[in-house]
């Protein structure tokens, strides 16, 4: 794209020009009126918000009235009107709670973890990168900023057959240095799903936090030196304060994303399984459509999906205005 | 009055780089800001305490970069053993190296054409995401309209829809269109749920960019779209190169959408052809593992190279 925009510039002057009184009698300019604007700036959009509105807004919507009907291929090819049948189906379906429930243990804790060690090592590695001047400091921050990637340059799925691989009894190398045979996915399952989800998205946070922390001025810790601070309470009453909106964002988001999105890493690991212990809301939905085949049922499902989507995505909104002012 | 004469010009109080500058992603660091605070860091280092609480320090972050690499380097070294070796001894180092693993992805799991049709969807995800995103972000950021601002929210609020949701509609609807088992329902799947986190990287890049040079192409007799394809791209180039990224790992690493709408090879991808690996009989672990490695190498090299793009799509993306 660089490239053949770097061939462009002559045509500008030249062609463009010639172009130009078309131009000018046609379309509207940053000067011209204000009707024309508006119909400019809706014509730029508007090739998004179709293709949204086909595979985005369309189906939710078709989804909502699915949720109204029964629909299971394998029964019964034909669709008829259920009222509040799947709703009903939802509120006393054990299997949904207790993935609701397993959605929230994870997000809570793998939230928790991401955000703890993440502000951590970027406290830390903030410290050293600033206390070790120049080359030093630039060549390690470097070195780490490479090493923390990987994970996040890691696909989901590759990460997830590592951590499988990793803590597998047999082959193992967890059980191998510990010198016991637990089968981590089948007898810890939830935690196990944790820690792999930890160790891919922790590294994000850390990138956020430092970035963060590096933005501060560094006036501020010389003054806090100077009045004899030690480096927790230089953490704790002045860096903390300083991050905290960015620190509750970040959460925010991370919590909205281990909610809604998480599904590679379980269906890797344990599949949902041992039994349903870690079948999270995600693949639940996607088991209930693809695996028992019943569309009225998922649809009902999706629709709360959506409900407690849009309704995590306002607060976020809301937390991120509140944060920025 | 050509415009390439007048691009410096103008741009010289707003300093020589058109980027989000005040964000704080300071040049080309990709950690921010670290050059600055470094050079000019005037605190008072005291040794003796300072020098223990700096191992100390130094050890914590060197045990975390350890826990951090070891799977994936345990999954290439593990990848390059023979399956038997890899039950026989987990720990040991390698010590006949074997590309066996990757050739019986080529053989037994059509990683040949799954490469292709992987590439295929990246790319697809990638053209659509910044032609589309890169039109309505700068629609966004330089022509607001009435009720653009509530269609921004509203486009933000469907970011954070759950894939596993829109599944359910886009197969049966995918269905209708007689596009199951086709890339073209896979690349559409992932690219309606990339597009609006592409716009919503994007906008800030376009706010950043100093009006007055495509003022100076529209009196030149540019049209909007031409001010937006000649101008506005050129200069929000690093924005797109870091959309473009974001969309290409989009594409590369989603599995959700192949699994769901392909079941023939001549439709599938990296991703879903890893699930073929762990069968209810057996699991081929040792292609199971270079697959992994095999998936993961282009991001790696992608993200590597393109790093300060990353991270600052990572902060627009999220945070600020």
């Amino acid at each position: 794209m660089r490239q053949a925009v770097r061939d462009l510039p002559p045509p500008i002057a030249g062609e463009g020009r010639a172009g130009g009184k078309v131009a000018r009698r046609f379309l509207p300019t940053l000067r011209e009126g204000r009707r024309a604007r508006r119909l400019t700036g809706l014509g730029l959009t508007l090739p998004a918000l179709i293709f949204v509105f086909a595979f985005m807004v369309y189906p939710v919507a078709s989804l909502a009235i699915l949720s109204f009907q029964e629909y299971a291929p394998l029964r019964s090819t034909v669709t008829s009107f259920a009222g509040l049948a799947n709703y009903a189906w939802l509120v006393g379906s054990d299997l949904v709670h207790q993935s609701i429930w397993v959605t929230v243990v994870f997000t809570a804790a793998s939230v928790a973890i991401e955000m703890g060690v993440g502000l951590a090592i970027a406290v830390l590695l903030a410290k050293l990168v600033v206390e070790l001047r120049g080359q030093a400091g630039r060549l390690l921050t470097r070195l780490l900023g490479g090493v923390f990637i990987l994970p996040f340059a890691t696909p989901a799925i590759a990460g997830a057959i590592a951590w499988k691989t990793l803590l597998n009894p047999q082959f193992g190398p967890v059980d191998a240095i510990l010198h016991t045979d637990i089968a981590w996915f089948a007898q810890f399952p939830l935690a196990s799903v944790i820690v792999a989800d930890a160790w891919k998205m922790t590294p994000f946070v850390l990138f956020l936090m430092f970035a963060a922390i590096l933005s501060i001025e560094p006036e501020q810790y010389e003054a806090a030196r100077l009045d004899g601070a030690n480096g927790w309470q230089e953490f704790r009453y002045l860096t903390l304060p300083l991050i905290l909106p960015v620190v509750a964002v970040t959460a925010a988001f991370r919590a909205v994303d281990a909610f809604t999105k998480i599904f590679d890493t379980v269906f890797v690991t344990t599949g949902g399984g041992p039994a349903t212990d870690t079948q999270v809301f995600p693949l639940l939905i996607w088991r209930t459509t693809f695996d028992y085949l019943n569309f009225g049922h998922a649809s009902a499902l999706a629709v709360v999906a959506i409900i407690v989507s849009a309704l995590l995505g306002a607060s976020l909104l809301a937390i991120r205005r509140a944060s920025s002012t | 009055m050509s415009l390439a004469v007048s691009l410096p010009r103008s741009r010289g109080s707003a300093g020589t780089n058109p980027l989000p500058r005040s964000r704080g992603s300071a040049g080309t660091d990709p950690l921010p800001r670290t050059r600055g605070s470094a050079g000019t860091n005037p605190l008072p280092r005291s040794r003796g305490r300072a020098g223990w609480g700096r191992l100390v320090v130094i050890a914590v972050l060197i045990a975390a970069a350890l826990v951090t690499i070891a799977p994936f380097l345990w999954l290439v070294v593990s990848s390059l053993k023979t399956e038997t070796d890899i039950f026989a001894s987990p720990l040991a180092l390698l010590k006949a190296p074997t590309l066996d693993n990757y050739a019986s992805l080529f053989k037994q799991f059509h990683f040949a054409i799954a490469t292709l049709n992987s590439v295929v969807i990246s790319l697809g995800v990638v053209m659509i995401s910044v032609a589309l995103g890169g039109l309505a972000a700068y629609g966004f950021s330089r022509y607001p309209f009435t009720g653009s601002r509530m269609l921004l929210t509203g486009l933000l609020i469907t970011r954070m829809v759950t894939p596993a949701a829109l599944v359910v509609p886009l197969y049966l609807i995918m269905n209708a269109l007689g596009l199951l088992n086709t890339l073209i329902s896979i690349i559409l799947g992932i690219a309606v749920l990339n597009l609006p986190f592409v716009i919503w990287v994007l906008r800030p890049f376009f706010d950043a960019l100093p009006r007055e040079i495509e003022e100076a192409g529209l009196v030149d007799g540019l049209s909007p779209f031409g001010v937006f394809l000649r101008i506005a791209v050129r200069l929000a180039a690093p924005g797109l190169v870091t959309v473009a990224l974001l969309s290409f790992i989009a594409g590369w690493t989603d599995l959700l959408f192949p699994m769901s709408f392909a079941t023939t090879p001549e439709a599938t991808p990296l991703t879903s052809g890893l699930l073929q690996m762990q069968t209810g009989y057996k699991i081929y672990w040792g292609s199971l593992m270079a697959g992994g490695v095999y998936l993961t190498l282009p991001t790696l090299i992608l993200s590597f190279a393109l790093q300060k793009y990353l991270i600052r799509g990572m902060r627009l993306g999220y945070g600020r």
